[in-house]
């Protein structure tokens, strides 16, 4: 049988060390070995029954229960004060054969997986190379589990593609203690797997868009997410270019996305007719104290996969002293106006290298990001349309109210499906500012007041926007997400009542939720009602 | 010669003498780009261990610090990766640090005792 351990404890932190946050007990849960349960289906609803033990644990204790992964948001989203559950060895992947597709399936067969919450993106791109098939984008990086990633909108700056929730057709939660509790949710108008199949992961079968849509980017809030189906492509190559081009055409590029009629090319990547191709992926780096000409560019674009390439990783890799960024730091606290100055000295560490030429995978090009100190992010989804404008106004406020140690960058990013998705534009440009966290001095602005004037010069210049569920703001922020989704976090709520029992949903609930306004249940239709097949 | 610079000459050999030994104790990593780390929670797991630096952090890592006895006819020395902290068998990092300490100890003591300190962490089951 799983095995869960549970420690009692009084605090909890991010990786990024955001926090400390107050915490009662923390549990861990570990599934029966493959000696005693050689069959992977049977240990998967093994430890559903584990997690639906827990679950009445904390409603028999009146307490709240949060699952998390690796923890890398950096605002307060994975925290529950009461009960938080460590599920990163909740790692299994199911086969799915072709007598588990749905019979209206509009997925190929070869490209759907299923895999559990605990896998992280490493892990499912290694999982899916031996398959041949690839993850259609990830973030920057690879530490994240799938489960954080789709709660928390995970993205990287495929163009074309959109964010990590937006390849999940199915989701399996598990919304309470009891048997009927566990799920399987998927869109009625794309179903991807049949009820044989969630019979298997005896689950109950609910097919609706709405309700599909909302649970997608939960916030971790619509039950306890245990397995995803994805869909999956081929395998393919990422020629990665990182140039410096002009300011003016960078941010061009950024407004109008017109890559084809840009004077911004690279020999070779052109189309049949001579122009420019658009790239998979497109990023610009910002440092907001300089006033360059050139701005420092990465540019990636999508080969057939072959393997037959050289080995993309640099064999030797040096870091910088983690003392010395910490002098630096305290450093800025009592001499801000040196910020500028140490970021510039910094920049060759930051910043990728000028004309580097890479070709790999999607694993291998968004590989492992080390762990270097306590960090914040702050990132805010525009319309591409804004970016310039956008930009330019968090750079005055940077400079003008700063300077804070950190420098900007924008990614792009398809229009999502989910609800909550903060990539709602029909292309959203993420900015965001990355850096080392530093603590509010007399001379120097502080992480939570800074968010806040982000968030007020944006309303102020009547720029529309959104803000990454798992980075720093000013959450408190006066009707904020009414600002943000409107009639969309209407309808999240609705759909979240909806599945979720007014008990539960009160389970599933944390301090984020509250904060933001979107904790509150109210009385609506039995989900008995949304049971659908076709 | 003045008593400031004899002092400032003193000075500047212990700095010198404070670098070189700096620079006697290094480390080397090897790091898997296969695989994932044995994952832990540094700061919040009460058996995960801190302070090991910036690429330990959320890893769970095993730590042999230890002086091995050794004969004169001794070469080369193994050591076998044990199942506690390692499940899987596999190997995602090893990292094996050169201290001044272990040199001099080497020397002094003519190769029979010799400083050992790794950490490694294992894949993740």
């Amino acid at each position: 049988m799983a095995n869960t351990i549970s420690h009692q404890t009084s605090q909890w932190d991010t990786l990024h060390n955001n926090g400390p946050f107050d915490l009662k007990l923390l549990q861990k849960t570990r599934l029966e070995g493959k000696a005693n349960m050689p069959s992977e289906i049977e240990r998967y609803n093994d430890v559903a029954n584990e997690i639906r033990r827990l679950l009445q644990e904390a409603l028999n204790h009146n307490e709240g229960f949060r699952a998390y992964g690796a923890r890398w948001s950096m605002s307060s989203i994975a925290h529950q004060k009461d009960r938080m559950h460590y599920n990163v060895f909740m790692n299994l992947d199911l086969q799915i054969s072709s007598n588990d597709v749905h019979a209206s399936s509009v997925y190929d067969k070869k490209n759907l997986f299923f895999f559990q919450c605990g896998n992280t993106i490493k892990e499912i791109s290694q999982s899916l190379a031996a398959h041949g098939k690839s993850l259609k984008t990830s973030g920057a990086s690879n530490g994240q589990t799938i489960a954080g990633c789709i709660s928390t909108g995970v993205h990287g700056s495929a163009l074309g593609v959109g964010s990590v929730q937006d390849y999940v057709v199915g989701l399996n939660l598990i919304t309470g203690p009891n048997p009927e509790d566990v799920v399987y949710l998927e869109r009625l108008s794309k179903p991807a797997l049949n009820d044989a199949f969630a019979q298997k992961i005896k689950s109950k079968v609910i097919r609706d868009d709405n309700l599909f849509n909302a649970a997608l980017v939960s916030l971790g809030s619509f039950g306890f997410i245990h397995g995803v189906v994805i869909e999956a492509e081929d395998q393919f190559l990422l020629k990665r270019y990182v140039k410096k081009i002009d300011k003016k055409v960078a941010l061009e590029l950024s407004r109008t996305m017109d890559f084809e009629n840009s004077s911004f090319h690279i020999p070779g990547e052109i189309d049949g007719n001579g122009k420019p191709l658009k790239p998979y992926h497109y990023k610009v780096f910002i440092n907001p104290y300089t006033d360059e000409k050139e701005y420092v560019i990465e540019a990636m674009y999508k080969k057939p996969y072959t393997n037959n390439y050289p080995d993309p990783f640099t064999t030797i890799e040096k870091s910088v002293y983690r003392d010395l960024i910490h002098l630096l730091i305290k450093i800025s606290e009592k001499f801000p106006k040196k910020i500028p100055f140490f970021i510039k000295r910094l920049e060759k560490q930051i910043l990728p290298d000028v004309n580097e030429e890479t070709i790999g995978t999607l694993y291998e090009t968004f590989w492992d990001a080390p762990y270097q100190g306590p960090a914040f992010a702050c990132s805010f989804g525009v319309d591409s349309k804004d970016s310039e404008k956008a930009l330019k106004i968090l750079i005055d406020l940077t400079k003008n109210e700063g300077p804070i140690p950190g420098i900007y960058a924008m990614r792009f990013v398809k229009k999502s499906e989910a609800t909550m998705a903060f990539t709602k534009f029909p292309v959203t440009c993420m900015i965001e500012i990355d850096g080392v966290l530093w603590n509010k001095s007399r001379k120097l602005i502080g992480l939570k007041e800074f968010s806040r004037r982000m968030i007020q010069v944006l309303q102020q210049n009547n720029i529309p926007f959104t803000i990454h569920w798992g980075k720093n703001s000013d959450w408190g922020f006066p009707d904020l997400v009414k600002d943000m989704y409107g009639d969309n976090a209407v309808e999240w709520k609705k759909q979240r009542n909806k599945l979720l029992s007014k008990e539960m949903a009160k389970v599933f609930s944390n301090d984020f939720l509250k904060t933001i306004g979107l904790s509150n249940v109210e009385d609506t239709e039995n989900v008995e009602d949304l049971i659908a097949s076709i | 010669m003045t008593t400031s610079t004899k002092k400032m000459f003193q000075i500047t050999f212990l700095l010198v003498g404070i670098l070189t030994l700096f620079a006697s104790c290094y480390s080397v990593r090897l790091v898997s780009t296969h695989g994932a780390p044995n994952p832990c929670q540094t700061g919040v797991e009460p058996d995960c261990m801190e302070d090991l630096g910036n690429f330990y952090r959320d890893k769970r890592v095993v730590v042999i610090d230890t002086v091995v006895k050794a004969g004169v006819t001794t070469d080369d020395i193994g050591i076998r990766v044990q199942r506690s902290g390692c499940e899987t068998g596999k190997l995602f990092s090893v990292e094996y640090k050169n201290t001044f300490g272990g040199s001099l100890l080497y020397l002094v003591t003519f190769g029979s005792k010799r400083k050992v300190k790794i950490k490694y962490i294992c894949m993740k089951q």
